[in-house]
């Protein structure tokens, strides 16, 4: 398989450079009731929104990073500053050496993107109609935009899919042909926003897999999600904006240490477990009358004395012991987020 | 250059080929544009039937009037009047923001994604009522035909800034639908012979709101009855549409998107 960057320059380089980056922008709020309703025609309050507050980072070449938050953080906004979609109300951003929304043209045709839930397909025609007005569009040579395609329809096996009508293509066979459609001039960086949402577990693989094939080429990918198995199987490094403020900057191993050496541990016992008791010990959920799910500190109450006193206490029968999950880590950092912006106003930020 | 010609000629014919997926679709839109149009001639053939008629015009001479709206509505509506139906619903859902992820000027591509080859039915009616009027009119003089086919670039032009100011007030008033209401109430007064009003309101139609560049004047091009004088009309059709231009770009800055 020939490389998407073949010949082109993949050391490691700054890509996107963001400082102070700023958007605020004004709505205007009513009541659901039909007097509040009717009063709004006349009176509209109108009302700052902070979406993005002074967010700085850099993004390398070849990274694949990943935007995590609550909905409403400022995830959006920020791609599509960083995609040249919206002017920021302050700060400066160069990525790929220009500034997006002022040289957009340039820029714009140089990067990709993909949104789970905006199509750039068209719904009547069969996708291979889209590649090639795409291809008109974005200037790409015959011989190029055969060679790129053939690779691609291959990479996504979507051979027979891409020349039957958009609208009758199944969710997953229509996320790969989108997939396509941003990849097609050979962007070196690719923004995507859910990309795997609604799709099935097969399906998000297929996804999955050509994102790290293309990675692997020295493609850079910045990843929206929600979906954090996307970010356990590809982001290397995940950032966590909450209330339009970096709160998280780190890699996933890193974002789970911020709990500290804690287990998730699940156990059938031979009497019901009655209450916590230990220090370290937290009970998440009572599966049935003997089956229990607990997190379990290690720093507080070690592995070996946490069975002991159980199985002394309650007799195991089974039990398996596995690392926290990425949810139980965002959770917490999403509800901490939340409390320490509004209780400061300066968010955490941790350093690479 | 060439780039854009073949950007311009691959969108179109995509455009086409999504237009003519639903084929019993695209043939009745073509047909009922076509009878849809006839409308307001057919009511003119009526009137002037029942011994009637407006001041100075005969039958073949309004009938002309009306089938230089319909060629230029026909010229207009499928190359940039789709543009403010995109924008409406795209500015709303926030899918303009995949227009901006093209490398291309973005004016360019809102006209080209709201290319609609279904109002080339206009472009038919407009024909056979411009082939019906002509056939009783004497033939016009080479100048007559020279001034009208500059006086009728002007009214495309003047069609197209229409098309832009609409387009344009979408970014900032998101989702009025009700612009092309607009559009049909101001324009509607384009269909008949421009002295049939008082000079108050020929002055507000052609001064003003230059409707009666859209068809009166390139008519009355043709009827050779004007001299040079009336090429005048160039320049202001020019500038509106370069007002155009700049007014939907200005109002582009105010996109906002949708929510993510």
């Amino acid at each position: 398989m020939t490389g998407l960057l073949k010949g082109r320059d993949v050391r490691v380089k700054p890509m996107i450079e963001v400082r102070n980056l700023t958007k605020t922008y004004m709505t205007h709020e009513r009541g659901h009731t039909l007097r509040e309703v009717a009063k709004n025609l006349f009176h509209r309050p109108m009302k700052e929104v902070k979406a993005v507050h002074d967010l700085s980072f850099t993004v390398q070449q070849g990274e694949m990073l990943a935007f995590l938050g609550p909905n409403g953080a400022g995830k959006s906004t920020t791609l599509k500053m960083l995609t040249g979609v919206l002017h920021p109300t302050s700060g400066e951003v160069r990525a790929l050496g220009l500034v997006p929304w002022k040289q957009r043209r340039q820029y714009v045709g140089r990067i990709g993107a993909v949104f789970g839930q905006k199509s750039q397909l068209l719904w009547d025609i069969p996708p291979a109609d889209a590649f090639y007005m795409n291809k008109a569009i974005y200037g790409v040579g015959d011989r190029e935009y055969k060679q790129t395609l053939d690779e691609l329809v291959s990479l996504l096996e979507v051979g027979d899919v891409m020349r039957k009508p958009t609208r009758q293509l199944s969710l997953g066979e229509r996320m790969k042909c989108e997939f396509i459609m941003a990849m097609l001039h050979r962007p070196e960086l690719v923004f995507l926003d859910e990309p795997t949402i609604g799709l099935d577990m097969i399906a998000k693989e297929n996804i999955r897999g050509f994102i790290r094939s293309m990675n692997s080429q020295g493609v850079t990918f910045i990843l929206t999600t929600h979906d954090l198995d996307d970010v356990e199987m590809l982001a290397e490094r995940v950032m966590v904006i909450n209330h339009g403020a970096i709160v998280v900057d780190d890699s996933l191993s890193g974002l789970r240490g911020r709990l500290g050496e804690k287990k998730s541990v699940r156990l059938t016992t031979e009497t019901a477990v009655t209450g916590e008791g230990l220090p370290g010990l937290s009970i998440v959920e009572r599966i049935g009358p003997l089956e229990i799910a607990v997190e379990v500190d290690t720093a507080l109450l070690p592995l070996k004395r946490f069975i002991r006193e159980f199985n002394e206490s309650y007799g195991i029968i089974d039990m398996s012991i596995e690392q926290l999950p990425i949810e139980a880590v965002m959770k917490e950092l999403y509800t901490e987020g939340l409390s320490f912006v509004s209780s400061a106003r300066e968010p955490e930020v941790i350093k690479r | 250059m060439r780039g854009i010609a073949l950007c311009l000629a691959a969108v179109m014919r995509t455009k086409l080929a999504e237009q003519m997926a639903y084929r019993s679709h695209f043939a009745l839109s073509v047909l009922l544009l076509v009878i849809g149009d006839l409308v307001v001639p057919f009511v003119t053939l009526l009137v002037y039937n029942a011994g009637a008629s407006f001041p100075g015009w005969t039958l073949h001479e309004a009938l002309l009037v009306q089938a230089v709206f319909t060629l230029a509505k026909g010229i207009a509506f499928p190359f940039f009047f789709g543009m403010v139906g995109t924008t409406l619903s795209q500015v709303r859902e926030g899918t303009f923001d995949l227009l901006l992820l093209r490398p291309r000027p973005v004016m360019m591509m809102a006209i080209l994604t709201g290319f609609d080859p279904d109002d080339f039915g206009r472009l038919i009616s407009g024909s056979v009522l411009f082939g019906v009027a002509l056939s009783g009119l004497s033939i016009p003089s080479g100048f007559a035909w020279l001034q009208f086919v500059l006086l009728f670039i002007a009214s495309i032009a003047i069609l197209c800034a229409v098309s832009l100011f609409l387009s344009g007030m979408l970014f900032r008033w998101v989702g009025s639908s009700r612009v092309f209401d607009i559009f049909d109430a101001v324009t509607r007064f384009g269909m008949y012979p421009g002295t049939i009003y008082s000079k108050s309101v020929q002055n507000l139609l052609t001064y003003v709101l230059p409707v009666g560049l859209i068809a009166f004047v390139p008519a009355t091009a043709l009827l050779g009855r004007s001299g040079w004088g009336t090429l005048w009309a160039l320049l202001p059709a020019a500038g509106i549409l370069l007002l155009g231009g700049l007014f939907w770009n200005r109002m582009l800055r105010g996109y906002t998107s949708a929510g993510g």
